[in-house]
């Protein structure tokens, strides 16, 4: 925690653990794959093998014949899944709709059909029964490759693309052009430019010009895509349990897809076993075509394999800077290219990515342009700050690289030009309140990087140490959110909430209805209702529940405590205005004997023959200001100069939240990012062969870190207020997954003089980057 | 496949089971004795997430066919807790904010218990090589490392 003088509050900015906590320590939470419904049919996936082929014969002859199976479904069924007779797979341009492939496979481990058995092994016995014939068409696997005007495309042409679900990370006026008539891979490019790039280079005393490379990464979660569906033919009534970060936007989605009214659709939003962005829709909409089909409950638990081969990875990149600096450390001029590997379906993040590697730093002269290319890998969604791991990886190490060519220190040059509250983004538009410099400082002052001269110092002849810095940070998204709040006969308070709480977010919500309403926590009960009980939420992504849903239920609770003054002033004949609370109790202000109870309250407002309405809190509010979140972290590792391997020895994060609701939340999203980032930096990697096949379709090969390959993590809160967020708060879901792997490959710069532009920093490439292995 | 019938003894009760022989501990646990606590992440042994005690030792109940822990002492973690009072490491995860998503937790837990039972007073490294057959991704393992840490240098014995 900082040393600045923090506002002084209650309930708010106190170490709250988990509401919920209690459940989850003795396997009492209820996620998706735990629900078990009479009569449920399990269905399993067909998935192709081939990552570019036209389906030429699909025969479920034999799959239907095996005892057990009950269904088959494939595009052609989806016709009977929708009400209105209309085929949702038909033409489908983004993949939350392509529930399965239509004639055409366009990845490897998409799914073509499904197998509903009234067991799990029957329908998975089902699935290797159900025969395809494909015919080879050329796949497209090499981003670079894609763009060129002769690349074959790899798929066939689509149009209107749908950003419904990109729009829930990140709020951005920028709209990338489409490339018109898809007769090309290049699904999106934007472009970014001021000033003059010649005058620049012209000006820089130093130009650094490389290339980067990111890995196609998976989200990780350790609860696999899960779905249980069911349809009642009798009512029309559909409900759905699901893991999703948005349960209403599948409810959307369901309804769209399938032409359900949602008077009739519920969709219910289960314990969700980790998101990051990647846990929107994949199970639901196919779980739910198949109860429509089968007229029965079905479960789709995705497997592992499934999950990395079928659900919605985060892209690999290239990234191409060329940029120059001063012998003072002014930046002059930025030059840059962003590639994204969007896989088969559109929804890379070209058009944030270039925004963001073209604002974090004040560069008076820059060209950026982002392109979203198609290719036969899977497609890709979001993670934590989606793209910006990729561009911090680039444009992290250029800055290093550019400090370290004019002999100054890299700290010092990025707080130098670092953006400021009120400068201009490369859109035009100017970035609200932000802590970038504030977080800068306190990484710089953090002993790992005043110290690191004595870590180096522990360098041998074999093993390597090395320091590394890196900053990046995230705008967030913003979403309309609304909530309810009731007072019960005991004087305690429900809160419904539609927003499925992934962070800890119900917690902090308690908290800011304690606080405002000055009552112990433990009398707030916060309840995640489901589609048809809660009243609208946005998707928990894009670090925007706190600042959002939390003001709305800051909004609910105030209006509960004018409601109470309002009831109470009448009671006691007082003025509202001179109503105060306090330990559970409605006084007039200066005589703490004329008071009303919350319980009292309660009581008068619900009783026979009452004379005032119950006491319901509304807050509904539609955000208009961002509110970024900046994170700076430090690492120390060393390199074993014979091997390759890395060991990181200690880390330190540092980011902006704001004002910490809860500051225990708070560490835990930096140190879960954390976490991530060290291993999209050291290890994680979708590996795939010449023919577009993944290699490593399973967690003992994609490997993420464990307990044991992760340093303690030293978590630093900074607190720059936003403009809109409760109490000053900032998102901070996503701000820290994105300066890991950059600041790793720093620290590899920083112990052995060269540097590894490709990430992860697998020690077969810290050996290519020392020449001790060829290309 | 012919059902077979095996006795398991799970958190100290007695079911008698009939199922399939090459069904998975998981799969009996979960889905006929509805215990849903151990969770599936991966299938095949390497997340952790079905971690079970069998005889006190870590057990990935998804590798594990049921008939296989036949006679044995099956712990899982809504066997943890004595009725209300909490074991000492469930409240410990608690109040360090070591749980967030939650579906790593139950297996989490159960390798925190049995390397605490191995190694009593286990050291932060110690901890680390103990539950790195568990993945966590919501948490950096900082919190949970150090709930556990709380609880081995805590005195002896239930508090």
């Amino acid at each position: 925690m900082t040393t600045i003088e923090r506002p002084r509050y209650r309930a708010v900015g106190e170490r709250e653990p988990r509401l919920e906590g209690l459940h989850k320590v003795t396997g009492r939470s209820v996620y998706a794959a735990d629900v078990q419904l009479p009569g449920m049919l399990h269905a399993r996936l067909v998935l192709s093998p081939h990552p570019h082929a036209r389906i030429t014969a699909l025969d479920t002859e034999a799959a239907l014949g095996h005892p057990g199976v009950v269904a088959v479904v494939t595009a052609d069924d989806l016709a009977r899944a929708a009400r209105d007779g209309s085929n949702p797979a038909r033409g489908a341009s983004n993949r939350a709709d392509a529930l399965f492939a239509d004639r055409e496979v366009v990845f490897a481990g998409q799914p073509v059909a499904a197998v509903l058995g009234e067991s799990y092994a029957a329908a998975e016995e089902g699935a290797e029964l159900v025969h395809v014939e494909y015919e080879m068409l050329p796949a497209v696997l090499d981003m670079e490759a894609a763009m060129e005007p002769d690349s074959p495309l790899a798929r066939s042409p689509v149009s209107d693309i749908d950003h419904t679900e990109e729009d829930a990370h990140v709020t951005i006026d920028v709209r990338s052009e489409e490339a018109e008539g898809r007769a090309t891979n290049i699904a999106s490019h934007v472009s970014f430019e001021r000033g003059d790039l010649d005058e620049g280079f012209a000006r820089a005393d130093f130009t650094v010009e490389r290339s980067y490379r990111a890995a196609l990464v998976h989200q990780g979660y350790i609860e696999p895509h899960a779905t249980v569906a069911a349809y009642d033919a009798a009512t029309g009534e559909v409900s759905v349990w699901t893991s999703t970060q948005g349960q209403f936007h599948v409810r959307d989605t369901l309804m769209r897809l399938f032409k359900l009214p949602e008077t009739k659709l519920r969709v219910v939003g289960c314990e969700l076993g980790g998101g990051f962005g990647g846990k929107m829709i994949q199970s639901a909409t196919v779980a739910t075509a198949c109860a429509l089909v089968a007229e029965r409950p079905v479960k789709l638990v995705f497997t592992r394999r499934e999950d990395l081969l079928a659900a919605t990875p985060t892209p690999g990149s290239v990234v191409r800077l060329r940029s120059g600096i001063t012998s003072e450390g002014d930046l002059t001029a930025l030059e840059a290219t962003v590639i994204y590997d969007a896989g088969a379906f559109p929804g890379a993040p070209a058009a944030v990515g270039s925004l963001l590697i073209s604002s974090f730093y004040r560069w008076p002269n820059l060209r950026t342009d982002g392109y979203e290319v198609l290719t036969n890998h899977v497609s890709v969604g979001a993670i934590r700050a989606p793209g910006i791991h990729n561009i911090t990886h680039a444009l992290e190490q250029q800055i290093d690289a550019m400090a370290r060519g004019v002999g100054l220190d890299p700290a010092d040059v990025r707080l130098r030009n670092a953006a400021r509250t009120g400068d201009l983004m490369a859109s035009g538009k100017p970035f609200p309140s932000i802590g970038m410099a504030e977080t800068i400082e306190a990484a710089a002052a953090h002993p790992i990087w005043t110290r690191r001269d004595a870590a180096r110092a522990r360098s041998t002849e074999t093993t390597k140490v090395g320091v590394g810095l890196a900053v990046s940070g995230w705008l967030g998204g913003l979403q309309p959110a609304s909530c309810e709040l009731m007072l019960n006969s005991d004087g305690t308070l429900n809160a419904v909430v539609g927003v499925m709480d992934i962070s800890g977010v119900n917690t902090s919500f308690a908290q800011i209805v304690a606080e405002e309403l000055a009552i112990p926590v433990e009398s707030v009960s916060v309840n995640t209702g489901d589609t048809r009980t809660a009243p609208y939420a946005g998707i928990a992504a894009g670090s925007k529940t706190t600042i959002t849903m939390g003001r709305a239920l800051r909004e609910a609770a105030i209006d509960v405590r004018e409601q109470m003054f309002a009831i109470a002033a009448d009671q006691l004949e007082a003025n509202p205005a001179d109503m105060v609370l306090a330990e559970g109790e409605v006084q007039v202000a200066g005589s703490p004997d004329r008071a009303l109870t919350f319980r009292r309250l309660a009581a008068i407002t619900t009783g026979f023959g009452s004379l005032y309405t119950p006491i319901v809190g509304k807050g509904a509010i539609s955000a208009r200001v961002q509110a970024p979140g900046f994170t700076a972290q430090l690492a120390e590792l060393e390199v074993d100069t014979v091997s390759g391997n890395i060991t990181l020895t200690r880390w330190a994060t540092v980011q902006d939240a704001g004002y910490a609701i809860n500051p225990l939340s708070v560490e835990g999203q930096m140190e879960g990012g954390t976490g991530m980032g060290i291993g999209i930096g050291l290890s994680e990697e979708y590996l795939y062969d010449d023919e577009g096949h993944l290699r490593n379709a399973g967690l003992l090969d994609y490997r993420m870190p464990t307990a044991a390959d992760t340093p303690d993590i030293d978590s630093v809160i900074v607190e720059v207020p936003s403009e809109e967020g409760p109490y000053g708060a900032r998102g901070v879901g996503e701000p820290s997954i994105t300066a890991g792997g950059a600041a790793i490959a720093n620290a590899i710069h920083d112990a052995l003089g060269v540097r590894v532009a490709e990430m992860p920093a697998t020690p077969e490439r810290v050996l290519r980057a020392l020449g001790r292995l060829a290309d | 496949m012919a059902r077979q019938t095996h006795l398991l003894r799970v958190n100290g009760r007695e079911h008698e089971i009939l199922a399939e022989p090459n069904r998975t501990l998981l799969e009996v646990v979960r889905d006929d004795l509805r215990l849903t606590g151990a969770k599936e992440g991966c299938g095949t042994g390497d997340c952790g997430a079905c971690t079970m005690l069998v005889d006190g030792r870590i057990v990935t109940s998804c590798l594990m066919l049921w008939p296989e822990a036949g006679g044995h002492e099956v712990r899982t973690i809504e066997g943890l807790a004595d009725g209300s009072a909490l074991h000492p490491l469930q409240r410990a995860f608690i109040e360090h904010g070591a749980v967030q998503c939650g579906f790593c937790i139950p297996g989490m837990i159960l390798a925190g218990v049995a390397t605490l039972e191995r190694t009593p007073g286990a050291t932060r490294a110690e901890i680390r090589d103990g539950i790195a057959g568990n993945l966590c991704r919501c948490t950096g393992y900082q919190k949970i490392v150090d709930a556990i840490e709380s609880v081995a240098q805590a005195p002896a014995g239930r508090d």
